[in-house]
């Protein structure tokens, strides 16, 4: 992974109330961050995986989503998805500041020249 | 029946309830109270209510939601178009976050619970008699708009009412009491007090409840209704132009979006089972549902892998607007709302 992405991805996971992130690349190489005994790598990967499988259905209802948003009782999951096949997985607890950056850091994805 | 007193068109009001003790009771009280003023018609069905629609043209619905063959939503979201200048008020037996969202998507101008009691329903009435007076903005173009918080909190003052206005987005974000038409305490979350009420008005993309009122645990503001409403509206017209002018601001500890919300564009609720309960403008519905019942599934299954508790909604944010899906236990709620006009 280029050093770029590498200092990028790792000041997303240094926002507080983030409580676990994934990113996966075009490859199908993924990086996470998050308390290892809740968000463990390997569950981080799984979610990616899970939510790309709702490409499908919403292209199927006609939707092109900048990015979707999972609003829970205890906190938020934002998921974005690039053309190019980046994906960036963001859990975040209520009322923090990463809740209050979803939007700057989906958006900063979104146009970031990831290689 | 109505009655043969000479009556006022703007005081023709048709109460829908599938329920005929409910009908009976509320029709009485409403006659009583207005001093037969009113010319109240009544009507147990949504087909039953469309042929006094047409007839008698009232100016005001009181609608129940629980009706035979086609519910209260259905009934409601069909007369949004074909009836834009009737004013339209929910009266569910039990007031839910999920029937108050549904019904002011679906036009409704006002929601309010059932009273159970005789206080509870002047309290109802004297609501209804602020709507019907209510009138509308000169050059509206005949499109009755949803009342707004700032709308409800001047009928409320000016009808010297006693009552609480909840606010919630998710859950609760804060409370306005008035007493005898003088608002005299605001709290939103951890401040309260000017700022509170100010903070409130400024929140977008949440909706609000009238309570009955009680004492609150603190007074907090002893300026005019008049004056707090204009300060409130002048905080919300600086942040706008911040916000247009491309500024980035937060306003205490949550970040604000002046940006107005839009209004909803598609509305499809169905059964657990993908049944479609109500359609109202839904573009693709069998997409829509398969969508819905993916995402019910999927939460189902990731509430242990997540632990960040239940699945309150799906948000979708596209290129020109955002659509909502909300999976409960007995149904599915799908709500497009297209980009601010």
């Amino acid at each position: 992974m280029k050093p770029d992405f590498k200092t990028w991805f790792a000041n997303v996971a240094a926002v507080p109330g983030m409580l676990a992130c994934g990113i996966r690349r075009p490859d199908g190489k993924c990086a996470g961050y998050g308390d290892e005994k809740v968000y463990p790598a390997e569950k981080i990967e799984k979610l990616l995986k899970q939510f790309a499988g709702l490409h499908e259905p919403l292209a199927a209802a006609e939707f092109s989503p900048r990015w979707t948003t999972r609003a829970y009782e205890y906190g938020q999951l934002r998921y974005v998805s690039r053309p190019d096949k980046w994906l960036l997985l963001l859990l975040v607890s209520p009322e923090s500041e990463a809740v209050r950056e979803l939007d700057r850091l989906a958006e900063d994805f979104l146009t970031r020249p990831f290689k | 029946m109505p009655h043969k007193k000479k009556i006022e068109p703007d005081r023709r009001v048709l109460i829908v309830d599938g329920e005929p003790d409910h009908l009976a009771t509320m029709s009485e009280a409403f006659r009583a109270l207005s001093e037969d003023r009113w010319e109240v018609h009544t009507a147990g069905s949504a087909a039953s209510a469309r042929k006094i629609l047409e007839t008698v043209k009232p100016a005001l619905m009181v609608l129940d939601l629980n009706l035979p063959e086609q519910d209260g939503w259905q009934l409601l979201a069909s007369l949004r178009e074909q009836q834009p200048q009737l004013k339209k008020v929910v009266l569910p037996s039990l007031a839910t976050e999920e029937k108050r969202a549904a019904s002011l998507a679906a036009g409704a101008d006002l929601f309010l619970e059932k009273p159970i009691s005789p206080e509870g329903l002047k309290s109802v009435f004297a609501k209804l008699c602020e709507l019907l007076d209510w009138k509308l903005p000169e050059g509206f173009q005949g499109v009755l708009r949803s009342v707004g918080l700032a709308d409800l909190v001047q009928m409320e003052c000016q009808a010297r009412n006693s009552s609480i206005l909840e606010l919630y987005r998710e859950q609760s974000l804060g409370r306005i009491y008035i007493e005898d038409g003088q608002i005299i305490h605001a709290v939103c979350r951890e401040i309260s007090g000017e700022a509170a009420f100010q903070k409130l008005f400024t929140l977008t993309g949440g909706t609000f409840e009238l309570r009955e009122f009680e004492l609150p645990p603190e007074r907090t503001l002893n300026r005019t209704w008049e004056f707090l409403l204009g300060e409130a509206q002048r905080q919300r017209e600086l942040l706008g132009q911040r916000a247009r002018s491309g500024e980035t601001f937060s306003h205490g500890a949550e970040s604000v979006s002046s940006e107005p919300a839009g209004a909803a564009s598609e509305i499809l609720i169905c059964s657990a089972a993908g049944e479609v309960l109500l359609n109202w403008q839904c573009v693709a519905p069998a997409a829509r549902v398969k969508l819905m019942q993916k995402v019910a599934r999927c939460a189902e299954s990731l509430i242990p892998e997540l632990q960040l508790g239940k699945l309150d909604r799906l948000e979708i944010q596209l290129s020109d607007g955002r659509a909502i899906l909300q999976p409960r236990a007995d149904r599915l709620i799908f709500a497009r709302v297209g980009p601010a006009l």
